[in-house]
């Protein structure tokens, strides 16, 4: 049971959820916009969620665009990871939306929605971070097109009031070679305690977490060392896991000592795969 | 007639599988009330205010209270439990608030703007904690507390129980041993995670009665602990029972029946209607018990265990429930389906400041099996025996006794030897134990064996009534409540096979009402088909005897001439002389209108007969009935890169004495295994140090999914028990038992460390591969 109540909104066009937005919120009503709603519901019924207002998005029909467009994909912030993972049109991200919580919940989730997550894993974010993606963000001056790894750092930083659209990548990177994995404490359905998404660009790999630290992320410095062709893999990885953004997470899922471990044999695997060793 | 043996579908699938059929949470009407409670975060502190003024300001509200409201002290074994925490609490979780409002959502906006104020307590975190000198006691007044028979305290300390199994002479035994070993075990706290929250109604009506529906394995004890501990006739108190969306013992517990109770004692006896949510359902309500566990075992060169000392700290949680009596029946079958002559065994409850514990699937026996069977495992590989062939030579067999005294026959034993004779060729066992696959992955089977007993009470009974429709089909009216064992549906096979008539012809009732169904104790223990299949045997008979009178008139013969079947009776020399019993079920009229006979209603009961309290000193007694026995099987591949594994396959051979519905049945075997190998692999409460639970929601607390059952393989042994209907023996826990032992056995064969501890998450097994600490350090 969700304790709170709210008013509902389906706006039908992108400019008007983002009217919406501005007038609820000089109203006090603090809106969120919603898409899935997966976690309004959850959190919700546990006090860790609160607003007066949802604008849901699925009515905009940018958000749920799935589509070839001046060799992009573009995919819809409403598009659910089940459509994207059906679709088999972007297979890293599917991969990666996959292993997101279950099927039926996943059948619910959205891109957006998952970008935009209050848990710290954010997965869906991951191959877009390392595919350049660029995502469509509607806001008061009308929809802006910017690149991942300028509006995320840790979560995404859009500015209040905007919402993300769409996600664009370049048809390139579809077809390249890529590596997801994903390791959980036990269960075959659980939040990471390592989730790792790569992809291997003119001959060089990027690498993107999720797990590993209390956000997901890209780092341009691990890539650097960890693409050294003459070190040897080993000592990449011990120098790249030297260079992590942050402290690696100890929680109940995994203590931090048993994740570094994890995810050094998961950076091993995935770089050989990717003929990178 | 061959109802019994056949896969008879269960009589409330339909329901079921299309939506319909109603729990206790669904139940819906105009007027009713909602509760919601306001739940302690912290696992031992002193309530030092509790304001409710915000929450009166919430539109609805009718009644909010406290443990000042009621100064009754509940519990089957020790009343040491306020209904809603009184003065301090011992429990993350606890209870502290209730709140009755018109709507859930007002009743939950108001309990949660109850301000409480906690002054936190020095926190008992474990049961080795709990025994420590100075422990802060989670119960300052413990000796003032009644008691049920058997159950002794330990003055000043955190033990409100302690049990001693003593047989043999311990000096003398570890004399004959050539290799002697001791090995620990340790879990914490768990889940029983039933679909179904545990749900409770109650109507105070303006006559005093009491009307309750509860989501409960024990309407009857419902009826007779509220009657005792509000000092209400029983009469004046009905109970209702609806299906039951899985128990697992937990809902075997009386607890969400009494806050219902004080609710609508609140709101003037008004209907108030309370539903756990998932994460009360976890730790507000009672959960499975934990255990910290020593073995020292000792075995001549030909491998016959001749001693055994064990000792047992159950980790009862912060109030007592029913976990002394879980304790006391894992200590009187303590040393496993095995002969040993000198036994020692002291087993404490404690008191901890975590959730508290009552019954789970297995009563106690998964928790001495983990720790009898690691210890096993251990001395198998000192005296470097066969794991395998050591149970096989201590296997008990007719003729040994129990721990606690009792000899054994091949009726109250069953035929474990068979049972591991066809474990060792299901599993393969001869041909490998552990075997490479590839560079990373290693395969291997890990094996254990179990007894259970049936823990209940020495005069639990159950009753049953059958009653006639006017076309002969029948009615059968039984105390057992359909918690997913489909139980009602072997017993509607046993009339059928009784009477000789379809099954289909059987209607039984699914609905318990205290008030007119005959009591069954509790629908735990594995004794419904044994004990309400003797009642309704009774009865069938009974109404059998009654239809034979009337016939015998019709036919003018005596009834001994005639036999019932088929829906006729008929004279056993000549059937064709007959008459159909739809004719006499309702009595006979003769062409002239003369009537003779009536209505017929069979009744049958059965009690338990020779059971006995343990000696206080010795432990010896009659704690139970059988000892039913299976041997189990487990085979694990092991990834040795970050020690992921799966479960490939689990196998279960079961003495069932006598197989009633083999799909039901295998369906029982096949659950109770998952849930063993959940219990075993992953679900645990997971504590930080201040008790605090911190996984208490299936977010963080992960059950076994589609996708990720193992290859299960159940199997029956049918050595009969005389005194049970057809011979059938207890088997929807026995699935249970071994699991987590032959995991463990398993993982730790594949990955070369002992795994004692649950559950077995692939961080443990690397944390004893690269030596460093883990929990039992």
């Amino acid at each position: 049971m969700i304790p709170i109540d709210f008013e509902y909104y389906r706006p039908a066009a992108a400019d008007e959820a983002v009217r919406l937005f501005q007038q609820l919120s000089s109203q006090g009503k603090e809106p969120v916009y919603y898409s899935g709603g997966t976690e309004i519901i959850t959190l919700a019924r546990i006090n860790l969620f609160q607003t007066r207002a949802v604008i849901d998005i699925k009515g905009i029909p940018e958000c749920s665009a799935l589509a070839f467009q001046d060799q992009k994909l573009v995919l819809g912030s409403a598009l659910t990871l089940s459509r994207i993972y059906d679709s088999n049109v972007f297979p890293l991200l599917g991969e990666v939306a996959a292993g997101i919580a279950d099927r039926t919940s996943r059948n619910k989730i959205t891109l957006g929605g998952n970008l935009f997550s209050r848990l710290i894993y954010r997965e869906a974010v991951l191959p877009l971070l390392l595919t350049d993606s660029v995502l469509l963000i509607a806001g008061r001056s009308g929809v802006k097109q910017i690149q991942i790894d300028r509006i995320f750092d840790r979560t995404m930083q859009v500015e209040k009031g905007d919402f993300v659209a769409a996600a664009m990548t370049d048809l390139n990177y579809l077809s390249m070679r890529y590596a997801a994995v994903k390791k959980r404490k036990i269960a075959e359905i659980d939040y990471p305690l390592v989730s790792l998404a790569a992809i291997r660009v003119d001959g060089m790999i990027r690498l993107a977490f999720s797990g590993v630290c209390a956000f997901p992320f890209r780092s341009r410095l691990m890539e650097e060392i960890l693409n050294r062709g003459r070190q040897p893999l080993k000592s990449r990885i011990e120098e790249a896991v030297g260079q992590l953004p942050a402290p690696i997470l100890s929680d109940i899922r995994g203590s931090a000592e048993y994740r570094e471990y994890v995810l050094k044999n998961v950076l091993s695997e995935s770089i050989r795969e990717l003929g990178g060793a | 007639m061959d109802v019994i043996g056949k896969s008879v579908p269960r009589k409330e699938s339909p329901d079921k599988v299309t939506g319909r059929a109603k729990y206790t949470g669904d139940s819906m009407e105009t007027g009713l009330l909602h509760a919601r409670m306001a739940a302690s975060p912290y696992a031992h502190a002193r309530i030092v205010k509790v304001d409710t003024s915000h929450a009166w300001g919430i539109q609805g509200v009718r009644a909010i209270i406290t443990g000042d409201f009621c100064d009754v002290l509940t519990g089957e074994e020790i009343r040491d439990r306020p209904i809603l925490a009184k003065d301090k609490v011992r429990y993350f979780g606890e209870t502290v608030a209730v709140v009755v409002a018109d709507s859930e959502v007002s009743a939950k906006r108001a309990a949660d703007a109850i301000h409480i104020q906690y002054d936190p307590l020095p926190v008992v975190n474990s049961p080795a904690a709990a025994i420590e000198k100075n422990a802060p006691l989670v119960h300052e007044n413990m000796m003032s507390y009644e008691k049920a028979i058997g159950v002794a305290s330990i003055p000043g300390t955190n033990i409100p129980s302690l049990i001693k199994i003593r047989k043999g002479d311990m000096e003398q035994g570890w004399r004959e041993c050539g290799t002697i070993i001791e090995n620990t075990v340790s879990f914490a706290p768990s889940d029983h995670s039933a679909m179904e929250t545990r749900s409770a109604l109650a109507e105070i009506s303006p006559d005093g009665r009491i009307h309750i529906e509860t989501s409960s394995q024990a309407p009857f004890a419902v009826k007779k602990y509220m009657g005792l501990y509000f000092n209400i006739e029983q009469g004046r108190i009905r109970v209702k029972t609806p299906l039951v969306g899985g128990g697992y013992g937990g809902k075997a517990a009386i607890q969400l029946e009494l806050i219902a109770y004080l609710a609508s004692k609140a709101v003037g006896g008004r209907k108030v209607k309370i539903v756990n949510t998932r994460e009360e359902d976890m730790v507000t309500s009672p959960a499975h018990i934990g255990l910290e566990a020593r073995v020292k075992l000792g075995c001549t060169d030909e491998g016959k265990i001749r001693a055994a000392e064990i000792v047992y700290l159950f980790d009862g949680g912060a109030y007592c429930d029913k976990s002394s009596d879980v304790a006391r029946a894992a200590a009187a079958d303590c040393t496993g389906p095995y002969a040993i002559e000198h036994l020692h065994c002291d087993c404490y409850t404690v008191y901890t400041n975590h959730p508290y514990a009552t019954a789970y699937r297995g009563y106690g026996h998964a928790e001495l099996t983990f720790a009898m069977e690691r210890a096993l495992d251990v001395l198998a590989e000192k005296a470097g025996l066969d794991p395998l062939e050591l149970r096989l030579r201590n296997a008990v067999v007719p003729g040994n006794t129990s721990p606690t005294r009792n000899v054994l026959t091949a009726s109250n034993l069953g035929n474990l030897q068979a049972c591991i004779g066809r474990l060792r060729i299901l599993a393969e066992w001869d041909d490998w134990k552990i075997k490479t696959i590839d560079s990373h992955k290693i395969r291997a089977k890990g094996i254990s064996c179990c007894w259970k007993n049936s823990s209940m009470d020495p005069n639990a009974s159950s009753g049953a009534v059958i009653s006639f429709n006017a076309d002969a089909s029948v009615n059968v009216e039984s105390g057992v409540v359909e918690i997913g064992t489909g139980t009602k549906t072997v017993l509607a096979q046993m009339v059928a096979e009784r009477m000789k008539m379809a099954p289909e012809h059987v209607h039984v009732r699914i609905r318990v009402n205290t008030m007119i169904t005959p009591e069954h104790w509790k629908t735990v223990a594995s004794r419904g088909t044994f004990m309400a299949g003797r009642a309704v045997l009774e009865a069938a008979d009974d109404a059998i005897a009654q239809l034979l009178r009337i016939a015998a008139c019709v036919l003018r013969t005596d009834p001994e001439e005639l036999e019932l079947g088929y829906g006729k009776i008929y004279v056993k020399a000549d059937p064709s002389i007959h008459i159909k019993v739809k004719d006499i079920c309702y009595g006979y009229t003769y062409p002239s209108g003369n009537s003779i006979g009536g209505q017929i209603i069979g009744r049958g009961s059965y009690m338990q007969s020779r059971m006995t309290y343990l000696d206080p000193h010795t432990g010896e007694g009659r704690p139970g009935p059988e000892w039913n026995v299976a041997a189990q099987a487990v085979e694990v591949e092991l990834d040795t890169r970050e020690y992921r594994y799966k479960i490939l396959k689990a196998i279960s051979v079961i003495d069932a004495g006598k197989v009633l519905n083999p799909k039901g049945a295998e369906g029982q075997v096949m659950g109770a295994m998952s849930m063993g190998l959940g219990f075993a692999g992953r679900e645990s409460f997971l504590f930080d140090g201040q008790g605090v639970v911190l996984n208490a929601s299936l977010r963080d607390y992960t059950l076994i999914r589609y996708g990720e059952h193992p290859d299960y393989v159940v199997e029956f042994v049918e050595t009969p028990c005389v005194e049970a209907p057809f011979g059938a023996r207890a088997l929807g826990e026995h699935g249970l038992i071994g699991m987590p032992a032959a995991l463990a056995s398993a993982l730790s064969r594949a990955a070369g460390v002992r795994l004692n501890e649950l559950p077995l998450i692939p961080e443990l097994i690397w944390r004893l591969k690269a030596g460093m600490p883990h929990d039992s350090d």
